[in-house]
């Protein structure tokens, strides 16, 4: 640690988002990175904790607590605060193979759980993470590293989210010849069609796709195992297979008036988003729009802040965000002690930009919707909602319950459920003959990620449910440990 | 003979250095060759200080560690440090730095030279096995068995094999082992994030699901892990009901917190600890920095910050009669269990205004106690310690704080014949983030290895119904308690936990002053951030009370006295999966305990015999009582013999009681003494009590003096000249906090050794005078012997040194010399000079005096370079404050009250 007072001296600061009202007039990033000298100041503040919880990654409460990957956070704040970025990007590459994308996307469970919290706002972690390695790339430090040997052992990986990506850039630093499958006509899963361009830019993504296939992995797009290509025939040709296909199944709002037109998934949205902004600028009309439209997005996850800001970017008329949860404290509650991940009200980008439009933050707490109504051409023209209660659950039955008489109506010309994911949805597992477990992901145990096919390993959020990219990641780098271990039977891999 | 580790590559893996060098070491030694060859290390492995220690310790001759100077060069060529660091510097530093390292370890292992530390092989082996001790280590002790040549093979392998991985493949950078800090891959902590979170929650709530949470991740996982104890299980017993053991609340009262000082530790976070052990009628520990007085009165609400365990260490800080007075017992740290040999080390900012007045020594100016206590260096000063502690308060039990080591039976044995009532044997698992990075890894032992010697040993000498045994290190669960008591201990010490119910996060940075959450800091901005509540502390020490009772009642024990000892209930419970720990062997652990006949008792059940009834101090009280009671004047006239010891120490007690911190006024008991005083005359004597002797006295005279003032002179009759003779014996004045002595004739070896603020005249003086002084004046008006003055940080010496010698004796790393010529000094001198030819009738002084302006020059003043500096600094601060009270221009007040300071004059 170079600055033992550094917490004491300096005040937390981010870098300054783009303005939200010029930043959604168009779909570049809103990140903006900060001068050199202010950010050494933030690596000064970390104190070098002798239990740094930020390092922890693990559950407490059922929430991350601390980094999933165990980044070396301390190592590398008091390096970017002595101006060594060279070696901050090595510590950092050493735990964490795509910072480029958690810099950009995590919600930061380390620093909920910054021991400097407890009395002052956390070290900036993320925001150091996304410097160290936008700089490494700046530098030209980002180069391609073949494995010199290659083992001659062959792995099919299906899926290229973080979870695929992750294991496949381990097991081809190990020397195993590596094979991607993606159905979609683009690599990287939810990073390239789930995330906007605004939040992680797409370029980000392609660049690191690039440098894994410089290293060798080999990618092979718009094709689905289990319809392209039969599951079983990637067992005959490969030595092992791993499973990233991610949770993709949408959990669905089964109500009155669901089959109206104008009610979509999230993911619909936003992949079609994407994909029509790559392909031609949005100019083909390959996508959904929320142009002069009042929207309605149900669900306050990321997914949701997601609908928020592409819809602005659309020109939607009105928005709103139901949020069925009650609105969290603006500070910790008891029941929510450091160092679990802090359950308060944030101010995500998708909420500031709607408030820098109109004045309001878009989002409805404690709401359920129960019908969906249209007029004649079968439209959604506007949606029935009350108000919950969780004080009161409904024994055997939800944890909450409507409040009598507070029924209100909606109007609205689009509606997008982003209510969570239930599981993968492929149909690999029933082909390879994959357990599933209760809750209809691929059976495998955490650290292990051996499914009961002792060729096929499972990783990320079809083993999980859906979680966080830095989850993902942890878990795509695990199981390519194991499946290292198993084929040449000892590993090297972290 | 050079053994080289330099061919190590990718296809060799070197032997470790030292297993080599033990090996050779010994071969040599057997064959009697030893004597005729040196033996050379040149290894890259050796790089803390311990390793060098290691090496030397089994048999090196020289060490070339050239892999740590490597190192550096390359942390030099990336840019980690300047390029100042020549490849000679950095040679140079780190020598230099290694070698104080190996200097403070020979230190506290009571070694002065390298020749005796070499091959002395002061050390003793944890999990080794003895083919790899007989060949390697011949002699050392390693109790609990453990790997041989083949783990440490397999070790080798594994650690080869991070730097060269099997192809050729990509190495990046080498993984964080966690040694200080935790890392998640790294080596386990007993306190990580998960106990950590668990344990507060469970004490800030007070729910016991939580604290189940935090017992069974500690029982059945970190203990394992981390301690011996995690490698025992018990034995089925009878089970009883539940409610026939006995309640928590009686537990909870054989529990003390450690002995953290203030100092160490806020304000806050002490007078927590102390409010919530006073609430449970448990024990907190003041530690060795003394205690504001203030908290030895009960509060409005009726809580007390009161600490029940006053600790008496080496440095004496704030040791006074009020002090010990105040007490219910009295600790002796002999030694710490996490650093063993070392004392308390104060960084200088974290001595503010109220530290330094708390330890009566000056602010800024950094504390380190010395490893040894000057009272002792033997069992029968240890004894002499007990009586005088004893003396100065009858009523508190006298406890004698032992490291786990092995012979700590033997040495408790002989505390035990010295009368203490209660035995600490601490384990190697605390202390502080504070302590030296030796410490932390490579010193002290478990506790269970000396409970258990210690228990063994007492019951086997028929010593053991006579005292208490307690017992520290990490002491986290109910199951810890009852582990412990099954080993022999019947009273528990916490810290580490408590601390951390209280908000501590184990920062580890308890010696930089910025502890976070306001617990090992003196910063006001960061002690506002504490946030701990006694309540806190009582919750879980309930709940861990609550836990031993659960397994007392399953093993069938009603209280713990019943269970103290019952080791039979208790078997290994081999780690069968962990290919290091299999193979222990932890049966000397579990040996039970042999009764020398049927009668000797195996807990605490009889209470020693002081001997206080035969004390002279009976007969003072007696004589003196309506000074006493009432105030009044007394003087009268006593002999004394050698055998009357520790002379005035209970009637200042008395006085202390009584009156208070201000005690009497000047001179109130005035006790004519004649006859050959025995140790510790004056001991801890309070202000308003003069002892004048005519004659002469042994070793410890005026320790921990209070304000009393002490008058020696020879016989009137005696032909001898008083300055060519030894008065009083050694160690005069040790750990002297105010008053006043003159003694006609000389001192022997290390008068005013940790005086911190009395004010004494002498005729000449023995060995190491005024070592470690922090305060108070000496004017020693003969000789010195060599060594004056030795880390002395504060006070002042005037010395009257006509011949020119003082320079050739004094140890000049931490004072200087100074002219007498400030009005302030010259006043002092010549009155206290005035008064020794007064009270003792000294023709040395009548000749000085008689003589002045001659005399004058023969003066010199030594003065410690930091106290000289602090003083300074602090009459900055207060032109400061009066320039701005008074609107003074600042400038010249600053350096008018700068100029008084660095005279003397404040």
């Amino acid at each position: 640690m170079g600055k033992p007072t550094g917490f004491k001296e300096f005040v937390r600061e981010t870098p300054a988002e783009r303005d939200a009202s010029l930043r959604i007039l168009d779909w570049n990033e809103f990140h903006q990175h900060m001068p050199e000298a202010d950010l050494r100041k933030q690596g000064a503040r970390c104190m070098d904790c002798g239990v740094p919880f930020c390092h922890t990654g693990d559950l407490m409460a059922n929430m991350a607590t601390g980094c999933p990957v165990n980044n070396l956070i301390p190592e590398w704040n008091d390096l970017v605060y002595r101006g060594h970025w060279r070696e901050a990007l090595d510590r950092l590459h050493k735990t964490n193979n795509f910072p480029e994308f958690t810099g950009r996307v995590c919600p930061a469970p380390c620093e909920g759980s910054c021991v400097l919290g407890i009395i002052e706002p956390p070290v900036t972690i993320k925001n150091i993470e996304c410097s160290i390695i936008d700089h490494g790339f700046e530098q030209g430090w980002v180069v391609p590293q073949p494995p010199a040997h290659r083992t001659g052992k062959t792995i099919a990986v299906v899926g290229s989210g973080p979870a695929g990506l992750a294991a496949a850039a381990q097991l081809n630093k190990a020397g195993h010849t590596v094979t991607v499958f993606e159905r979609a006509d683009r690599i990287g899963g939810l990073l390239m069609y789930g995330i906007p361009n605004m939040k992680l830019d797409k370029g980000v993504v392609e660049r690191r796709v690039n440098l894994l296939s410089e290293e060798g992995v080999k990618f092979v797009t718009s094709t689905e195992i289990g319809k392209d290509i039969p599951a079983d025939k990637l067992l005959n040709e490969f030595d092992a297979v791993i499973l990233c296909t991610g949770a993709t199944r949408p959990r669905d709002l089964p109500i009155p008036g669901r089959q109206l037109k104008g009610i979509h998934y999230a993911m619909e949205f936003l992949h079609a988003n994407t994909k029509s902004l790559l392909d031609n600028g949005l100019t083909n009309g390959h996508y959904i729009s929320a142009k002069d439209k009042r929207v309605i997005v149900i669900g306050g996850g990321d997914t949701g802040t997601d609908c928020l800001g592409t819809s602005m970017r659309h020109g939607c008329r009105s928005i709103v965000n139901f949020e069925i949860v009650p609105m969290p404290p603006q500070t910790r509650a008891p029941n929510n002690p450091w160092p679990q991940w802090p359950r308060v009200f944030k101010v995500d980008y998708g909420h500031a930009e709607v408030e820098a439009k109109w004045g309001k933050d878009p989002r409805e707490f404690s709401i359920e919707t129960v019908e969906f109504y249209g007029d004649e051409q079968g439209n959604v023209k506007g949606l029935k909602a009350h108000q919950v209660d969780w004080s009161k659950p409904i024994p055997g039955g939800p944890p909450f319950s409507p409040v009598p008489g507070s029924e209100r109506t909606f109007d609205c010309d689009l509606v997008l459920l982003a209510m969570g994911f239930l599981g993968p949805e492929s149909p690999v597992a029933s082909q390879l003959g994959v357990a599933l477990d209760p809750r209809s992901n691929y059976k495998a145990e955490f650290e292990k990620y051996r499914t009961s096919n002792e060729k096929v390993f499972a990783a990320g959020d079809c083993r999980r449910g859906q979680s966080l990219v830095v989850w993902a990641i942890n878990e795509g780098r695990g199981a390519a440990r194991e499946c290292d271990r198993w084929l040449m039977k000892s590993t090297q891999l972290p | 003979m050079i053994l080289s580790d330099r061919a190590a590559g990718f296809d060799r893996i070197p032997v470790s250095s030292l297993l080599a060098c033990g090996a050779v070491h010994h071969h040599l030694v057997r064959n009697e060759l030893r004597t005729r060859i040196g033996l050379v290390i040149e290894s890259g492995e050796a790089r803390e200080v311990h390793h060098h220690c290691l090496l030397v310790g089994y048999g090196a001759d020289a060490i070339n560690p050239y892999l740590a100077f490597e190192a550096i060069a390359h942390a030099r060529d990336n840019g980690e440090i300047g390029p100042e660091w020549t490849d000679d510097k950095i040679v140079y530093s780190y020598r230099k730095g290694v070698a104080n390292g190996i200097l403070k370890v020979m230190a506290k292992m009571g070694i002065s030279t390298l020749a005796s530390y070499k091959g002395a092989q002061i050390f003793e082996a944890l999990g080794l096995d003895n083919e790899v001790v007989d060949l390697c280590f011949a002699g050392t002790p390693s109790r609990i068995k453990g790997v041989g040549f083949d783990v440490l093979a397999e070790e080798a392998i594994r650690r080869h094999t991070i730097g060269y991985p099997a192809g050729e493949g990509y190495v990046g950078i080498l993984p964080n082992p966690g040694l200080y800090h935790w890392r998640k891959t790294g080596e386990k902590h007993a306190w990580n994030p998960f106990t950590i979170s668990e344990i507060q929650a469970a004490a800030r709530s007070g729910d016991k699901n939580a604290y189940k949470r935090f017992a069974k991740l500690v029982n059945e996982q970190t203990s394992k892990e981390c301690h011996l104890r995690g490698m025992l299980k018990f034995r089925k017993g009878n089970p009883i009901p539940l409610d026939q053991v006995e309640p928590a609340s009686e537990i909870v009262k054989r529990f003390c917190t450690g002995a953290m000082s203030y100092g160490s530790i806020s304000a806050e976070a002490h007078e927590t600890l102390a409010i919530a052990m006073n609430r449970l009628g448990g024990k907190s520990n003041t530690g060795e920095g003394g205690e504001d007085y203030a908290r030895f009165k009960p509060m409005s609400n009726g809580d007390s910050k009161r600490s029940a365990i006053k600790q008496v260490a080496s440095g004496r800080f704030g040791v006074t009669s009020y002090y010990l007075t105040n007490a219910d017992e009295l600790q002796i740290k002999i030694s710490q269990g996490a650093k063993p040999g070392e004392g308390g080390e104060l960084p200088g900012k974290k001595v503010d205004k109220t530290i330094a007045a708390t330890r009566h020594s000056t602010p800024g100016v950094g504390l380190i106690s010395p490893p040894p206590h000057h009272d002792i260096y033997s069992i029968e000063d240890l004894s002499q310690l007990i009586f005088d502690l004893k003396n100065s308060n009858p009523s508190a039990r006298i406890s004698v704080k032992l490291v786990s080591e092995v012979g700590v039976g033997t040495v408790a044995a002989g505390v035990a014949k010295g009368h203490a009532d209660n035995i600490l044997i601490s384990g190697h698992e605390g202390g502080t983030g504070a302590s030296p990075l030796t410490s932390i890894k490579h010193a002290g032992l478990p506790w269970e290895l000396g409970i258990a010697e210690t228990h063994q040993t007492l019951v086997l000498n028929d010593l053991r119904s006579r005292v208490r045994l307690q017992t520290d290190g990490q002491l986290k669960t109910g199951r810890d308690v009852v582990i412990a008591c099954l080993l022999g201990a019947e009273e528990f010490g916490f810290a580490t936990a408590p601390l951390i119910t209280l908000g501590c996060i184990m920062m580890r940075k308890c010696h930089l002053n910025t502890c976070p959450v306001g617990i090992a800091t003196q910063d006001p901005e960061l002690r506002k951030k504490f946030s701990g509540k006694p309540e806190h502390v009582i919750n879980y020490l309930f709940m861990v009370a609550e836990e031993a009772r659960e397994l007392m009642a399953e093993l069938g024990f009603r209280s713990i006295p019943e269970m103290v000892g019952h080791s039979e209930m208790l078997e290994f419970d081999a780690p069968a999966d962990h290919w290091k720990a299999k193979h222990l062997d932890l049966s000397m652990v579990l040996t039970p305990a042999t009764k020398p006949h049927e009668k000797a008792g195996t807990c605490h059940q009889i209470s020693q015999n002081h001997g206080l009834e035969e004390v002279l101090d009976n007969e003072l009280i007696e004589k003196a009582w309506l000074s006493l009671t009432e105030a009044k004047d007394s003087r009268f006239p006593m002999i004394i013999e050698n055998v009357d010891r520790a002379f005035g120490t209970m009637l200042s007690h008395e006085i202390s009681k009584r009156h208070g911190v201000e005690a009497l006024p000047t001179d109130t008991v005035h006790i004519d003494v004649k006859g050959s005083a025995g140790q510790s005359f004056g001991a801890w004597a309070v202000h308003g009590v003069t002892l004048e002797l005519e004659g002469d006295a042994n070793d410890f005279v005026g320790k921990g003096l209070s304000g009393g003032r002490i008058i020696i002179y020879p016989p009137k009759n005696s032909g001898f000249a008083p300055e060519d003779n030894i008065i009083i014996g050694n160690v005069a004045l040790y750990g002297a906090v105010h008053g006043e002595c003159y003694f006609r004739g000389m001192a022997a070896e290390r008068f005013c050794v940790r005086n911190s603020g009395a004010t004494a005249v002498v005729e000449g003086v023995g060995d190491h005078g005024c070592e470690y002084m922090t305060g108070g004046i000496a004017v020693i008006l003969g000789p010195t012997g060599r060594n004056f003055a030795a880390g002395m940080s504060g006070g002042v010496a005037f010395v009257y040194d006509p011949h020119d010698k003082l320079l050739k004796n004094c140890n000049l790393e931490m004072v200087e010399f100074e002219k007498v010529e400030t009005e302030k000094d010259l006043k002092d001198l010549r009155d206290l000079i005035t008064n020794h030819r007064e009270f003792t009738g000294s023709t040395v002084a009548a000749d000085i005096l008689n003589d002045w302006d001659r005399a004058l020059p023969k003066f010199r003043k030594v003065m410690p370079v930091d106290y000289k500096r602090a003083l300074r600094e602090m009459a900055e601060e207060e032109a400061r404050q009066k320039a701005e009270t008074v609107g003074l221009d600042e400038g010249d007040a600053r350096s008018n009250v700068a100029e008084q300071a660095t005279s003397g004059r404040m």
